[in-house]
């Protein structure tokens, strides 16, 4: 039962009340004046101040206690655990809580899922867990690690006030993040239970490929031998097939496939390849398949891969248009013919890790947009981790890249505002107002039907407006949901320049909410009325719509076909065939693009594509475009070379960075910034080259005869490749132990002595594309070691920077940059497949922990195991009462002190204020209720004035006739005491008389006289009084 | 009283209340469209595809859905003259009718056909029949017109196309007979109101009124119109987020509600429904609720 009590924290101060005799004494007597029961109230009001200063001078404190019990369930969600059992926890805690939940007493019942973090599953209610059938959560759960000691603190934070705490721990007490011993600690300090249910994992048998081992870096034709370890952890041999794979690319193929034998410890298989003469980065897979299931409890963790880096001469990789096949055909040989390896691939089949990508020297973009396709299910675009990939190829491992143009790349290829752009020497987009390369893009929002739809209308706002220059216009209709259709910024025209407004557009699209447009004729108005208005190159519209507002009539839509502005209409899939007829006629009558999506994630890409039609501007098309052959140095053997002239380049703005260098340029249009056709610069480690013309199968097409075409592709594409010599002897090796790779670098000079370099640096690429940077560290001479976290499984690029070395040429010294040497590691499987048994020890010691004011916890049993449920909810009750209830204490000081103030103030009241009732009667005589006797009052009160008038009306009648009849006689002591029979009056006092200037006569009249004996006799009468 | 201006009061009486958005019973999810039977249930349709049945205070009575919703919800509702309820399944350009248990007729749904030919709907609005047994079906896309069918569901005749003249369509979005069996559409996006008398083959077309706006008077996409016994006729404006009172003429008398969440304020209703009280039910769609008022 709830308990409340007062205590103080000052009980001495109490001896103070003591003292209210005293204070009676005192008031008693110096109260009498104020009659009986003033007197009373008064000395009662000082003496409740006085005690309520007494109590807030003690500390008085409210202290309640609760019999609420709160219990919060940590379900060990990880890896570890098999599935089967993790399911059975939610069965349990759903089961236990419904059976021993006490809900009259206000108990409350929480979930925390947790793995490499905790999540909130159920917060504590007063309620039973909904029967969920899955948890919620789990989706968003990282199962790949165990933190039980942010789950114990996640419990501690989630716990009300309110009430006791215990949380059960259902785990099998695997941690491998934090320590949950020295939160346990903690938790029983502050009287927090823990009850422990464990999972028993130790049971079956298991077999695990603990690694595959191979070097990391080989020569092309060299022999290669990996070595795969297995770790059989149980006492029997357990037999089954081990497949190696080889990868390289997209290319995978069998190596090897064996029935082996794991007998119980490690174990070690040889595979050997005689020869390697294909260069590259080889992904090798190694896989062990149980016979039998029984014989191995985790599959998860049957797999491990390594990678080797077969070295060549050179290696490139040509990505090109899928939709515009073999349009590089001829370069594509021409450099095999100079000795280059060339693949080419398609933008549909693109590169989907960074692994894939290592392989090569040098990456070349030719004429590729980010987004290619017609309709949307065959749209396909590179993807920001695709962008981000190629980009960090060049920045963190040396890659190069040669961008090369067409009328689809660099800004027309929709290239603009994304990471590549970065890592370009030029700028796709064009700042200069003198340069007519202005598009105009008009959106239509109306896909509020479809599900997350604000959501996606958003992304593909922000898509299409990434993909326009700053002297593009842009404008956004939607339905305002209560003032129909606006234009989003803009005002009236809705079409403004992108670059000075960029941020403002961001931030209006961000808090956009289109509603439900009935009627596509206002907006498309609008839009034509604005995008007449606009000075732009080339205009374009884009509806997004479910298709059932009331269509435009024909009339305005030939008002677009006139002004040459195509519709492109998108329709999501919140209606049928009817609402995509609505869109495909506005489309196909404009001229526009028809869009049938099911899909919202392909959204983006369609925009993205729809907005390049706006970009076509940058493109500059003419005939004999002269080249100019700017720089000696670095144009890639064009010196002195007679120039064929081009018909065609994309439009670029140089970077101004004083690393961009610009070789050739075209002799027009002006002005000269943005005429570069071939800008080169060093991005991060790697070489960046943008040739912004094609490579001859259309504006070049004078440069395919031309005698130095071969010379000046294949030194362009030499130029930008990784560097291949290291000048030196790097031995790297690189370990994988307790979630961390160690990296150990022996640096010798050719001449074999030991290099102590300056700084050693690494640049480390995660297997999700992050990359970090590692410093490594000299620990002897020659020998440096730098150390890594590896929380995920998966491959690890390690690209380590050996710095210049000093070279002398031509006999004179200079600088030379080594190669980066490229290693890795490959982190099998999850640290979670590395837990065989259940930690008891760790369950059984936060099971013992003493909660203050309560009893240890329990380690229950049996343990959970699936369909046994009912056992344990017989033997085990988390809701028993074995703790200390929850005490809340509130000072109650302040409250004191403020009652002492309001009685203090009744007290003066008491004795000092009078109080008027009157008002009473005339509120009641305001609101009538006591009207009539309010007029009888009224009545009786002129009837008496009336009777006071006659009365005085007597008195003064009287007085003059006795005035009359007497003859006055000067009598001053007689004026002391006014005659018996008339009542003293009590009369306004004459104002006092002036000084006269004139003096007394003796013939003042009788009034004078009167009036000066009366004065004469007021002044006296003090003095009768005898004060 | 001289020198007082009187002014336009446009908070409406609010009698009650009700509904939540959600898809349980008695909750929706924009509620569009609504018809009162004799006993004043009133038979909701809301973008979840169910027709909910309340008392006219809102009491959840029954509920059934619609046989098919993947390309999109009813959008209408009307009664034949046995009391059946006819669906509008606007985006299967078809009119369901159901029993008002909840019991599908499916002898006696009206097209099923996307297609401008006469029998073929696109986006079926709404459906009516008249006293004779006729049909009327108004729909959009392809073609803005009114089909008028036999009792059996054959083709007898159509008026109307898409554009702003008289006796043409944008959007009629509503259909309603008058006692008098003139048929008033809602012509929602030529922000009108449009009256046939449907005594004559093809109707004729006798009222014209209404002009895009937001003053009194004045339309924005008129959704729903209900001509009154009294020769009140009340508009749901879905623009201007108000329901409007008319004499049969087109002179307008009040103007209840604005846009906004308060009681007696509304989010771009749809539908309204007058029962035997002559309280208005209005369908504040975007609010997912209903509101019964006076003014």
């Amino acid at each position: 039962m709830a308990g409340w009590e007062f205590v103080f924290g000052r009980p001495w101060c109490l001896w103070l009340l003591g003292a209210l005799v005293a204070l009676w004494l005192m008031s008693y007597r110096s109260l009498a004046g104020l009659g009986r029961w003033r007197r009373l109230a008064a000395l009662l009001l000082r003496s409740l101040v006085f005690l309520a200063l007494v109590l807030a001078l003690a500390e008085i404190q409210f202290r309640q206690s609760s019999p609420k019990l709160t219990v919060i369930y940590l379900l060990d969600q990880s890896e570890s655990i098999p599935a089967a059992k993790r399911a059975a926890m939610v069965d349990y805690v759903v089961r236990e809580v419904a059976a021993h939940r006490h809900a009259q007493r206000g108990d409350r019942a929480g979930v925390i899922v947790f793995g490499r973090e905790p999540l909130v599953e159920v917060p504590p209610l007063a309620d039973d867990i909904p029967l969920l059938g899955q948890i919620e959560t789990g989706r968003h759960l990282r199962r790949d690690a165990t933190d039980l000691a942010a789950a114990l603190k996640m419990a501690q934070a989630s716990f009300p006030q309110d009430s006791a705490k215990r949380i059960v721990l259902i785990s099998d007490g695997n941690e491998n993040i934090g320590n949950a011993r020295m939160v346990g600690a903690l938790l029983a300090d502050q009287g927090i239970g823990v009850d422990v249910i464990p999972i028993e994992i130790g049971a079956a048998r298991e077999v695990a490929v603990e690694k595959l081992v191979l070097p990391s870096n080989l020569r092309q034709g060299q022999p290669l031998e990996l070595r795969v370890v297995l770790d059989n952890f149980g006492d029997q041999p357990a037999a089954g097939t081990l497949t190696i794979k080889r990868r390289i690319g997209t290319s995978e193929s069998l190596l090897s496939e064996s029935q082996v034998t794991v007998r119980p410890g490690k174990n070690v298989f040889t595979v050997r390849e005689p020869r390697i003469d294909i260069t590259g980065v080889f992904t090798y897979s190694a896989t062990f398949t149980p016979t039998s299931s029984e014989e191995d409890r985790i599959l998860a963790n049957n797999t491990a891969q390594g990678f080797s880096y077969v070295r060549g001469k050179g290696r490139a990789l040509l990505i090109e248009d899928w939709s515009h096949r073999g349009e590089f055909d001829f370069l594509v040989n021409r450099l095999r013919s100079n000795e280059i390896e060339v693949d080419v691939m398609g933008s549909d089949e693109l590169y989907t890790s960074l692994a894939e990508l290592q392989q090569y020297d040098v990456v070349i973009l030719a004429n590729c947009p980010r987004t290619s396709g017609e309709s949307a299910d065959k749209i396909t675009n590179f993807s920001d981790e695709q962008i981000a990939m190629l980009v960090q190829n060049v920045e963190h491992l040396g890659c190069g890249l040669v961008v090369l143009g067409g009328p689809q790349s660099y800004g027309a290829g929709g290239w603009s505002n994304t990471e590549l752009e970065k890592a370009l020497p030029v700028d796709c987009q064009i700042r200069n107002a003198k340069v007519n390369a202005v598009g105009a893009l008009a959106m239509v929002m109306h896909a509020s039907e479809i599900p997350e739809g604000n959501y996606w209308q958003k992304v593909v706002a922000v898509e299409a407006l990434k993909a326009l220059g700053p002297m593009d216009y842009c404008g956004v209709i939607e339905w305002s949901n209560f003032g129909g259709e606006k234009w989003l910024w803009g005002g009236q025209q809705g079409m403004l320049p992108v670059g000075p407004n960029r941020r403002m557009m961001l931030s209006r699209i961000d808090r956009m909410t289109p509603g439900d447009m009935p009627d596509f004729a206002p907006g498309l108005q609008m839009a034509l009325l604005s995008l007449k208005k606009t000075n732009a190159a080339m205009k374009h519209m884009i509806v997004i719509s479910d298709g059932d507002p009331t269509p435009p009539s024909s009339s305005l839509l030939q008002g677009f076909v006139q002004a040459g502005i195509p519709i492109s209409t998108v329709a999501v899939a919140a209606h049928g065939p009817a609402e995509q007829a609505v869109l495909q006629n506005i489309a196909m009558i404009t001229g526009g693009n028809f869009y049938s999506v099911t899909n919202p994630r392909a959204l983006p890409k369609i925009f993205q594509r729809e907005a390049r039609r706006v970009a076509k501007p940058v493109i500059f098309e003419r005939e004999n475009i002269p080249v100019q052959v700017v720089m000696d140095h670095s144009s890639h053997g064009l010196t002195g070379a007679s120039v064929p002239p081009i018909s065609g380049f994309v439009l670029t703005t140089v970077k101004d960075n004083p690393l961009v260098e610009v070789p050739i340029r075209a002799d027009a249009p002006q002005p000269s910034e943005n005429t570069a056709l071939l800008a080169t610069w060093t991005y991060g480690l790697g070489r960046v080259a943008a040739w912004t013309s094609d490579a001859g199968n259309r504006w070049a097409a004078s440069w395919t005869g031309w005698d130095q075409y071969d010379r000046f592709f294949t030194q362009l594409v030499r130029w930008a490749m990784r560097p291949s010599d290291t000048g030196g002897k790097f031995d790297v090796t690189t370990e994988y132990r307790d979630g961390k790779v160690r990296v150990v670098v022996t640096a010798l000079s050719s001449e074999d002595r030991f290099l102590n370099l300056d700084r050693l640096t690494a640049s480390v690429l995660t297997p999700d594309a992050q990359s970090s940077s590692l410093e490594l560290q000299q620990v002897s001479p020659g020998r440096y070691v730098g150390e890594f976290t590896a929380e995920a499984a998966g491959n690890y690029f390690v690209t380590i920077l050996t710095g210049a070395e000093e070279i002398e040429e031509n006999g004179r010294k200079q600088l030379r940059m080594r190669a980066p040497i490229l290693s890795g590691v490959t982190v099998p499987y999850s640290s979670e497949y590395n837990d065989r048994q259940t930690n008891r020890a760790l369950l059984e010691f936060l099971a013992q922990l003493k909660p203050k004011g309560g009893e240890p916890g329990l380690l229950v049993e049996p343990a959970l195991e699936p369909g046994q449920t009912s056992v344990l909810l017989q033997k085990y009750d988390s809701f028993r009462a074995t703790l200390a209830p929850a005490v809340s204490i509130h000072d109650m000081w302040p409250w004191m002190l403020m009652v002492a103030s309001v009685l203090f103030l009744v007290d003066v009241a008491v004795r000092r204020v009078h109080p008027d009732f009157g008002w009473v009667r005339r509120m009641a005589n305001r609101w009538g209720w006591a009207k009539s006797r309010a007029e009888e009052r009224t009545e009786e009160l002129k009837q008496r004035l009336d009777r006071l008038r006659a009365t005085k009306q007597a008195a003064e009648q009287q007085l003059d006739d006795r005035r009359r009849a007497v003859r006055y006689a000067p009598d001053l002591g007689g004026a002391e005491e006014p005659p018996p029979e008339f009542p003293e009056v009590e009369r306004a006092a004459p104002p006092p008389a002036q000084p006269s200037a004139t003096p007394r006569t003796a013939q003042e009249s009788y009034t004078e006289r009167l009036l000066k004996a009366k004065q004469q006799a007021r002044r006296q009468l003090p003095r009768k009084d005898g004060s | 009283m001289a020198g007082c201006v009187a002014r336009h009061r446009n908070r409406p009486i609010v009698e009650r209340v009700w509904g939540t958005f959600g898809t349980g019973r008695g909750q929706f999810r924009k509620p569009r469209a609504v018809a009162i039977d004799p006993e004043d249930r009133l038979y909701i349709v809301d973008t979840t595809a169910r027709i909910q049945v309340f008392d006219r205070d809102g009491r959840y009575l029954r509920g059934w859905s619609t046989p098919e919703s993947a390309y999109g919800n009813p959008s209408g509702l009307g009664w034949d003259r046995e009391g059946n309820l006819l669906v509008a399944d606007t985006h299967y350009s078809r009119v369901l009718v159901y029993r008002r248990t909840g019991h599908l007729l499916e002898d006696r749904t009206l097209g099923g056909s996307t297609g401008a030919a006469p029998g073929q709907f696109h986006f079926v609005t709404d459906a009516v029949q008249d006293a004779a047994g006729n049909y009327y079906v108004a729909e959009y896309g392809n073609i803005d017109r009114i089909q008028k069918l036999s009792p059996e569901g054959h083709f007898l005749c159509q008026w109307g196309t898409n554009g702003d003249a008289p006796g043409q369509f944008n959007r009629p979005n509503s259909l309603a007979l008058d006692a008098s069996g003139h048929l008033w559409v809602a012509d929602a996006s030529n922000h009108r109101i449009q009256v046939f008398d449907t005594s004559e083959e093809p109707p004729r077309l006798v009222l014209v009124w209404g002009a895009e706006g937001s003053g009194p008077g004045q339309l924005r996409y008129p959704y729903d119109v209900w001509p009154a016994e009294d020769g009140i006729v009340y508009v749901a404006e879905f623009g201007n987020h108000r329901i409007q009172k008319f004499t049969r003429e087109g002179e307008p008398l009040a103007v209840a509600g604005g846009p906004g969440r308060e009681p007696g304020q509304f989010y771009q209703p749809w539908g309204l429904a007058v029962d035997s009280e002559g309280a208005i039910h209005v369908m504040d769609t975007y609010n997912h609720r209903v509101q019964r008022i006076r003014f």
